[in-house]
């Protein structure tokens, strides 16, 4: 006869990610501009004032504009 | 008009004459005139415990006005006049008007009608509909008390954030509704006992910006910008799934009133009246058909003898009935009495008799179902259907017809009269005869709607559980009361996103009813919210609702409609028009008999009809006989004016029908007016002292009864002087206008001396001046539009006018001070073109910046995958850089602000899961992997990332905003237009040393060429010139007011003395050249827009590109990539000039060219040299054709049409 059915030991994750994976990145609140650093998977939330709209900051690399 | 009101108007008024307003200083009487919005508004909604608010308020200002200096700025501006300076009472009292604007203002309307629909409407819905029973269970009850409206508050509420309100800009960033909680409390019986329940939450209301329950209602400017919202703002719209959503006023004709209509060809007179009331909407007619008069309604299967109709309402004796229809006049008689004969020739005498004939004309199924046509009832129908279907709005109590009966028999009447004198019918266009719905109107229909549907669906519910003979745990309705709670939610959320208003009840189906807030410009958004949208069909080819009326005048904007198809049809709201919104008619009644009026319903024909006997109608239905009009209404008025009625409140008299017409209802447009008594205007040097110094408001004014609003049907019964003069000179006048260019909206306000100008130019500048970009609001940097677009450098206009600074449109400009020369010059300037001096643009002139929004969503699927963003991915060759198309994307796969984007390349990286719709039950757990879909910049101009929001909805999904923004300077082909309708495309950018200089050596900024004015006549513009120089040079902003603003010769007297040619023209010399041009050069300031047709969002070429699957053929429009058509006009050319292989190029090789396999036997197409048909290779060539052409030909195969190709050939042979 076949084989009995097993019950799957373990269910594959859904998502590649768990909270914590990757860089945090640096947004900032809009409400009180404070510094939020935020995670893959991490409630979009500002950790001071619970404000959830956030901002990324502005890229440290250097801008070059053609004033015209 | 409720006696609490009464109240509150005569509070204001006692108090500034006795408070201890006069203990204070004039310091604070002073800074009281810096005061803000907020108290006012606060006086005006509560003036209970005025005594000791007074003084209360005083400190406050003190208070205020010491950290809020801004606010001054919104106050009413009175011209830069200081306390002391002198008033003339004719020239000052448009002071009047930025008062008004302060308590009533352009979108008052809106946000009246919102807040009478969340205080009344709301409530008297809830108590028409209060209880719910049960069929299964007698017992059982739930009885509503209460109903109101919360403050707007947040969904996703938790203690992290100390407060739960929301602000409409977290709404309008966070793509969330703004809402407050519907909160209702009620009875109901759980077991044995009744229980009451409070506070129950049973959806939720979208709330009007500045409406009451608004948190921005009554703010200042610190706590507007606290709130991240511009203090200018008008408000009354909704904020809807993160998008604002305005409620169009809709126009329609006024309900319950008769209109009396002449259709000469098919020899019909008719009066009819839409009668609704909450329960039902249904038209009635009274016509005259071939010399007889019948009723018609949707529920009688014919039209009925009127004698019969009248008979079954109790009029019995034909002698009464003759009387009530045509009185003792023997014309009116003569006319009426045909239609006795035909009654009884139909054997009907008694009232009996006249049910029974109607009973057997009431359509079937309209009143009761199951009852088939044996069992009927006709008497019993007949009289359900004349007490509550036929002209419903005249209620019927205990069986009591009189008050119907004699509105049908004035209908008659007023058909009669029609019949005789042809000019007493009744226009459709006149703007007495129509009514404006207004958003809370709107909002009450679906809500009460909504909530039967809710109150239905708890009862089947509360119906299912008490139908079980046994149940597990005790029954509470409660409960169930929360299982359904979406639906008011989504269903009003629904409505106002799609603005599709469906209401079943009355079956109404509307489509269009809301429109997304245009917020191009500040103007554009001020223009929506004033207006108005027709209901009459746009295809329908008659010039009589487009048309100019002369009843328009002061309540809508003459300038201000669109060109083309909805031309004159959609119309805008003048400056100081308000639509009333709807009084109690009992009091007024009350008044009325108590001014001496008789009872109608005791009245018989003779009395009603005697000699200078005058009906009083409320709303249309005749309720009282007065023998002294004009004294009754004299001393109606009089009671308006101390304020025992309601403002709104119109009375006037009708001398062709012997009528006064009392009207309390909603939607009738008003606008204030200056009392004139005796030849003196009420409004004095005095009370106008008291404004400036801020002790008086608008409303004080009303309720001391020195202005009054007067509704378009009473002003026909006014005598209205234009000037102070005039008023003071001409015996008779009753009313003065406040001011003149009042006639003109918010839009057509903004145009200096329109009074001069040709006016179709008016009506262009006001469609341009809602395309000019400029700033939008205060928050326009923390908002983030879809499209955005914002000048660098806005200038408030050199000429302005008092509206412009009633609007503030000064500190919300669009447009620039262009110094202007009127030559011609370089011939890149025919056809209106413009030239632009290259150093202005390096300047700053015209530019402008343009933000772009692109959205995200990062999607939940029910299986628990999730969209997510992919890492960047690094070059192969290089592994320190990212690959060319990510250049921009941070680590985390979102652009980085500041960064440059450019075509192609990436600025979200998401990626979606491959399978969404595993079920994860026993090992379906269906694939973990993600498919990239990224999204990237796509236009060919590049752009910098301005900013990136991240924020959560109110599902939870996350949401990323990403803002780009583009600098753009004028460049040639950019569309520039000045205030009169004078638009114009750069033509040429000159360098400054090629321009023509004045003596001083200045050089203009464009250059217009003169041939822009013969034919124009904008005469406002030259003379905006001319102020414009005369301003500049004197160091003042002039004024270009309309039917007023600085005067010509004022202002070429300012010229002279700077030296100047009073004609405003100077001398120049040639910047090429350097000799002087042969001819005084016009040359001044003119204040010019810069519209949003911009080149580079239009320019567009293609050689080869992508084509539409379907058809092969290349797509169209820029946004694809598309081709540049050869359309059917540009092939009639080539065809006529026998272009013939040219036209074979363009239709074929440059487009869908397909070879196909034809069968020469079967003319049917075959595939590889095999024809299936005749199964044979015999016969069959290739050629081509069209790939469209082709597919038409299976197309129609497939439909069972077949289509044999005949082929011939090209060059036959010579037999």
């Amino acid at each position: 006869m076949s084989q009995a059915y097993q019950v799957p030991t373990v269910a594959p994750s859904t998502t590649r990610d768990v909270a914590g994976d990757g860089p945090a990145i640096n947004y900032l609140c809009g409400d009180c501009n404070s510094k939020v650093p935020l995670k893959r998977g991490d409630p979009i939330r500002c950790k001071e004032c619970g404000h959830r709209v956030l901002y990324k900051e502005r890229t440290k690399r250097m801008v070059q504009f053609e004033a015209r | 008009m409720s006696p609490r009101k009464k109240a509150t108007a005569g509070g204001p008024v006692e108090v500034s004459g006795s408070t201890p307003k006069s203990a204070t200083t004039s310091k604070a009487a002073a800074q009281k005139a810096k005061g803000n919005l907020s108290d006012h508004t606060e006086t005006a909604a509560e003036s209970k415990p005025k005594r000791t608010k007074t003084a209360k308020k005083v400190q406050q200002h003190i208070h205020r006005a010491g950290d809020d200096t801004f606010s001054a700025l919104l106050e009413p501006f009175y011209g830069g006049k200081g306390l002391t300076d002198p008033i003339d009472t004719a020239k000052d009292k448009w002071n009047l008007l930025p008062a008004f604007l302060k308590v009533k203002g352009l979108v008052k309307q809106h946000i009246d009608s919102y807040n009478y629909f969340i205080e009344h409407e709301i409530k008297d819905i809830v108590r028409a509909n209060k209880v719910v029973t049960s069929d299964v269970d007698n017992t059982f009850w739930l009885e509503y008390l209460d109903i109101r409206i919360g403050a707007p508050d947040r969904l996703d509420y938790d203690d992290r954030k100390p407060q739960n309100d929301i602000t409409p800009n977290e709404c309008r960033l966070r793509d969330m509704t703004y809402a407050a909680p519907i909160i209702v409390d009620f009875k109901y019986v759980r077991g044995k006992s009744a229980i009451l329940r409070t506070n129950v939450a049973i959806g939720r209301m979208p709330i009007m910006l500045k409406s009451r329950p608004c948190r921005l209602a009554g703010k200042n400017d610190r706590e507007m910008a606290h709130m991240n919202e511009c203090a200018l703002d008008p408000g009354g719209y909704f904020v809807v799934n993160g998008t604002e959503k305005v409620i169009l006023v809709q126009e329609q004709l006024s309900k319950n009133r008769v209109i009396v209509e002449a259709d000469p060809k098919k020899g019909i007179v008719s009066a009819s009246v839409t009668s609704t009331t909450h329960e039902r909407k249904s038209k009635t007619y009274v016509l005259m058909k071939k010399e007889r008069v019948y009723l018609q309604h949707n529920i009688l299967t014919e039209p009925v003898p009127i004698v019969v109709a009248l008979k079954a309402m109790g009029i019995q004796s034909d002698h009464e009935m003759l009387l009530l229809v045509a009185g003792d006049d023997s014309a009116y008689q003569d006319e009426f009495s045909v239609n006795f004969e035909e009654c009884a020739q139909l054997g009907v005498f008694s009232q009996h008799q006249a049910l029974e004939w109607l009973g057997q004309r009431v359509k079937m199924g309209a009143t009761k179902k199951g009852s088939n046509n044996r069992g009927r009832n006709y008497v019993g129908e007949a009289l359900e259907a004349l007490a509550t279907i036929i002209i419903t709005h005249v209620p019927v109590i205990g069986l009591d017809f009189r008050p119907k009966a004699l509105y049908i028999c004035f209908m008659v009447r007023r058909v009669l009269m029609a019949v005789h004198d042809p000019k007493l019918v009744d226009d459709r266009d006149y703007v007495g005869n129509k009514r404006l719905e207004l958003a809370g109107q709107l909002l009450a229909l679906l809500f009460e709607d909504l909530f039967k549907t809710f109150n239905n669906n708890l009862k089947i519910n509360i119906d299912k559980v008490l139908k079980k003979p046994v149940r597990s745990m005790e029954f509470d309705a409660y409960n169930h009361m929360q299982s359904h709670g979406n639906l008011i939610t989504q269903g009003m959320n629904r409505a106002i996103s799609t603005g599709n208003w469906s209401v079943k009840r009355f079956k109404m189906e509307r489509a269009g009813v809301t429109h997304v807030l245009s917020r191009l410009s500040y103007i554009s958004a001020l223009g929506m919210m004033t207006r108005i949208s027709s209901q009459f069909e746009k295809t329908r080819k008659v010039s009589g609702p487009r048309a100019l009326q002369p009843s328009q005048f002061g309540m809508l904007c003459p300038s201000d409609t669109p060109e083309g198809e909805a031309c004159g049809l959609v119309k805008n709201l003048a400056l100081m028009t308000h639509i009333t919104t709807y009084d109690d008619e009992e009091p007024v009644k009350k008044l009325v008999f108590v001014l001496g009026a008789e009872d109608i319903a005791s009245m018989s024909g003779i009395e009603i009809y005697a000699p200078g006997a005058y009906v009083i109608f409320v709303n249309g239905t005749p309720i009282a006989l007065t023998r002294k009009p004009k004294e009754f209404l004299n001393s109606f008025r009089k009671f308006r004016r101390m304020g025992r009625v309601s403002e709104y409140v119109s009375i006037y008299i009708n001398n062709h029908t012997n009528a006064v017409h009392i009207a309390t209802d909603e939607g009738r447009i008003c606008r204030p007016l200056i009392v004139v008594e005796n030849n003196k205007p009420r409004v004095t040097k005095k009370s106008l002292e008291a404004l400036r110094a801020g002790k008086m408001e608008f409303d004080d004014f009303l309720y001391r009864g020195m202005v009054e609003y007067v509704d378009c049907n009473e002003e026909n019964d006014s005598y209205i002087a234009l000037t102070q003069d005039f008023a003071e000179k001409t015996p008779g006048i009753t009313h003065l206008e406040i001011e003149p260019f009042t006639i003109l909206g918010a839009v057509a306000g903004l145009i200096p001396y329109p009074h001069h100008n040709q006016s179709p130019r008016n009506t262009y500048q006001c469609a341009m001046g809602k395309q000019a970009i400029g700033a939008i609001a205060y928050n326009q940097f923390s908002r983030i539009d879809t499209l955005l677009y914002l000048m660098v450098y806005p200038q408030q206009p050199m000429v302005k006018s008092r509206t412009i600074e009633l609007i503030h449109y000064d500190k919300l400009p669009a447009g620039q001070n262009a110094t202007v020369a009127v030559m011609s010059f370089s011939g890149y300037d025919i056809e209106d073109a413009l030239v632009l001096n290259k150093a202005s643009c390096d300047r700053g002139f015209g530019r402008c910046q343009v933000f772009r929004k692109y959205a995200a969503h990062i999607r939940k699927y029910p299986n628990k995958t999730s969209d997510r963003l992919g890492d960047r991915e690094q070059d192969a060759k290089d592994p320190s850089k990212p690959i060319k198309k990510h250049a921009v994307l941070g680590p985390e796969g979102v652009a980085m602000v500041g960064e440059r984007i450019h075509s192609g390349e990436v600025y979200l990286n998401k990626e979606t899961p491959l399978n969404t719709t595993s079920s994860g039950i026993g090992s379906d757990y269906g694939s973990n992997e993600h498919r990239p879909a990224p999204m990237s910049y796509r236009l060919p101009d590049f752009a910098y990332i301005d900013k990136v929001m991240v924020s959560q909805t109110e599902n939870e999904t996350t949401v990323f905003k990403v803002q780009t923004r583009q600098t753009r300077r004028p460049e040639l082909g950019d569309k520039f237009s000045s205030r009169h309708g004078q638009k114009g495309v750069v033509g040429i950018i000159v360098e400054q040393q090629d321009m023509p200089f004045a003596d001083s050596g200045v050089t203009p900024d464009i250059i217009m060429n003169p041939h822009g004015f013969p034919s124009r006549m904008t005469v406002g513009k030259m003379l905006e010139l001319l102020a414009g120089k005369a301003g500049v040079l004197n160091g003042t902003l002039e004024y270009g007011t309309a039917f007023g603003g600085s005067k010509v010769d004022d202002m070429g007297d300012i010229l002279i003395k700077n030296g100047f040619s009073y004609s405003g023209k100077d001398f120049v010399t040639s910047g090429i050249t350097g000799e002087s041009l042969p001819a005084y050069i016009f040359f001044g300031p003119i204040y010019y827009q810069k519209l949003k047709h911009m080149v580079q969002d239009k320019m567009h070429s293609r050689s080869r590109g992508p084509r539409a699957i379907l058809t092969r053929q290349p797509t169209e429009g820029r946004s694809r990539d598309g081709g540049l058509r050869l359309g059917e006009m540009e092939r009639d050319c080539l065809i006529a000039y026998g272009a013939s292989q040219l036209l074979l190029e363009r239709l074929m090789l440059s487009s869908d060219a397909h070879e196909v396999d034809i069968c020469e036997r079967c003319g049917m197409m075959g595939y590889q040299g095999w024809c299936q048909t005749c199964k044979s290779t015999a016969g069959v060539t290739r050629m081509t054709m069209p790939y469209a052409a082709k597919l038409l030909v299976q197309e129609l195969l497939s439909m069972n049409v077949l289509v044999r190709l005949k082929l011939e050939d090209e060059f036959p042979h010579p037999k």
